[in-house]
């Protein structure tokens, strides 16, 4: 299990998180949403250990992220970011077994199929559309072995035919037993397809919050 | 399968490629040697001498120098994730260039000795770490950082060459624009190690520097930790550029352009590049050196400036060719 626990953090005396707990269960499929600027992606950051908290619990599995080097990290959770940068002309198939050979989840063949990739394994990242370099982006991710997702906006770039995959691919990970908690800011046309809903507000009180 | 086969012949390619010009530089220069080169092992004569004392280091260290170049060239284009980044942009040949003239010119050691090189790698290594210490940022401020401190750096050489008391240290200018005339078998046994050393702490990156290339985030998300790659390849970088500098002072261009070839050949996976560029790089140096001690004889060029000349249409050459990728990014980065 994922817990967050009495979370406190900010970042340029902004005040983004003040107190905020919640959980991922083994098997939940979990939609995080929330206005722009409201910290989703921040969440991500924390729970994925490059951002620390000033204060409160980041708990995964019985084990504290922020005292786990960045090997242990990425053997309790994925973490599909909004961007990457790929400037160098690496082939598909090369970027999706960037996963060291020992962390790589035995669904290769699946994912390829379900995203739609086999077409494209020989081709250079590089000359892809901004849409297939995310659903490679997502393939990446997805193929290492962990227990619990996190994917920040995998919908953004992508059709209704590319956003059905994905979700086909969320629920072959539920089924796996794995926890996946999705970012989106699309919720209304995608909430039907999670077990449940997070929603971050912003602080009403904190006029600076607006600016 | 095929790329395998392929990268195979390309390999086989440069190896006889390095066998024929090592021996090539044996056999040519301003002594016309008559008897086989073999056959002079073991003798002391004119000959002997001119083969197996003079030219042997001279091309020995050309291709482990050579070598070192292309990978540390991979490694500093890889770490910053720039095609523009080279060793001598991002202030480690001008640490290592301080290092040895500083220690020099105080009359503490003189060339081609182990205080020499040592010095130079550890002044390679301060001035890498102060640059990262010194950038606002890991794109083009890290870069124009390393240029600034460059700068300052060839400078302050510059001036304690000119107020030395030292006799003949003028002649460092010559060192100073890249030339092997000064190795000799004892040079290339002193700097060799720390060539090896540093090619081999940069294969032991070389994997993770593909995730590496995705970004800080990206890597840390796949496990592994961005600084603790950078540490090491700055570390194998100046051990590879303080040693090279140390012997031959710093030849220009190498390290740009060996990574691009090969990059265009053989794809940006960087284990299979770093053993290429060692390669490339022990043939381009071998026959720059050719070219710098033969093209004009009884003069010689120094070879800093033969890379430059030979090198710079290269790159445009390549950068016109394929305009993909790399060449196309130009915006900073965070």
């Amino acid at each position: 299990m994922i817990e967050i626990k009495n979370l406190y953090f900010s970042r340029d005396k902004h005040q983004i998180f003040t107190d905020f707990s919640m959980t991922l269960q083994p098997s939940e499929t979990v939609l995080l949403t929330g206005p722009n600027g409201v910290g989703k992606s921040t969440l991500i950051g924390l729970i994925g250990g490059i951002l620390r908290p000033d204060r409160g619990h980041i708990i995964i599995d019985n084990q504290e992220i922020s005292q786990l080097n960045a090997k242990r990290q990425a053997q309790l959770r994925s973490v599909a970011p909004q961007r990457r940068d790929f400037q160098l002309a690496f082939t598909v198939e090369e970027v999706i077994n960037f996963v060291p050979q020992r962390m790589r989840e035995d669904n290769l063949e699946f994912i390829v199929d379900t995203l739609r990739l086999s077409g494209i394994l020989g081709k250079k990242i590089t000359e892809l559309s901004i849409g297939q370099q995310e659903r490679v982006s997502l393939a990446l991710s997805l193929h290492q072995r962990a227990p619990y997702y996190l994917l920040d906006e995998p919908f953004s770039a992508q059709d209704s035919q590319a956003t059905a995959d994905i979700l086909t691919v969320i629920n072959f990970l539920k089924n796996n037993k794995k926890g996946v908690l999705v970012i989106s800011h699309n919720q209304d046309a995608l909430i039907k397809n999670f077990d449940r809903q997070v929603m971050l507000a912003l602080p009403s009180a904190d006029p600076q919050a607006f600016s | 399968m095929k790329k395998s086969s392929k990268s195979l012949l390309a390999y086989l390619i440069g190896l006889t490629l390095l066998i024929g010009l090592f021996y090539l530089s044996l056999n040519i220069g301003i002594l016309d040697v008559h008897s086989s080169i073999l056959s002079l092992i073991g003798k002391s004569d004119i000959e002997a001498t001119t083969v197996w004392g003079i030219r042997f280091p001279r091309a020995l260290g050309a291709a482990v120098i050579g070598a070192g170049l292309g990978v540390a060239g991979a490694i500093a284009q890889g770490i910053f994730r720039n095609p523009l980044a080279d060793p001598t942009l991002i202030g480690l040949s001008s640490g290592a260039t301080l290092g040895t003239i500083a220690l020099i010119s105080s009359g503490a050691s003189t060339y081609g000795t182990r205080g020499n090189v040592a010095a130079a790698v550890l002044a390679s290594a301060l001035t890498a770490i102060l640059v990262q210490w010194l950038a606002p940022n890991r794109g083009f401020g890290l870069l124009l950082t390393g240029i600034a401190v460059s700068a300052m750096l060839t400078s302050i050489a510059g001036m304690l060459i000119a107020i030395s008391v030292k006799p003949g240290i003028q002649s460092i200018t010559f060192w100073n624009f890249g030339s092997l005339t000064l190795l000799n078998n004892a040079t290339v046994s002193m700097v060799s190690p720390y060539i090896e050393i540093g090619i081999i702490t940069c294969f032991f990156v070389s994997r993770r520097m593909d995730i590496y290339s995705l970004g800080d985030q990206s890597s840390h998300y796949l496990g592994v930790n961005p600084q603790r790659i950078r540490f090491v390849a700055i570390i194998g970088m100046a051990f590879l550029i303080g040693a090279s500098v140390s012997a031959v002072g710093s030849i220009a261009f190498l390290g740009l352009l060996v990574p691009h070839i090969v990059r265009l050949i053989f794809g940006p996976a960087h284990r299979q590049m770093l053993t290429f560029c060692a390669l490339t790089g022990s043939i381009v140096l071998l026959l720059a050196d050719l070219l710098a001690r033969t093209l004009f004889v009884p003069h010689e060029i120094p070879l800093g400036l033969l890379t430059s000349l030979l090198g710079a249409p290269v790159l445009i050459f390549l950068i016109r060719l394929r305009k993909a990728s790399w060449y196309s990014m130009i915006e900073d980065r965070k």
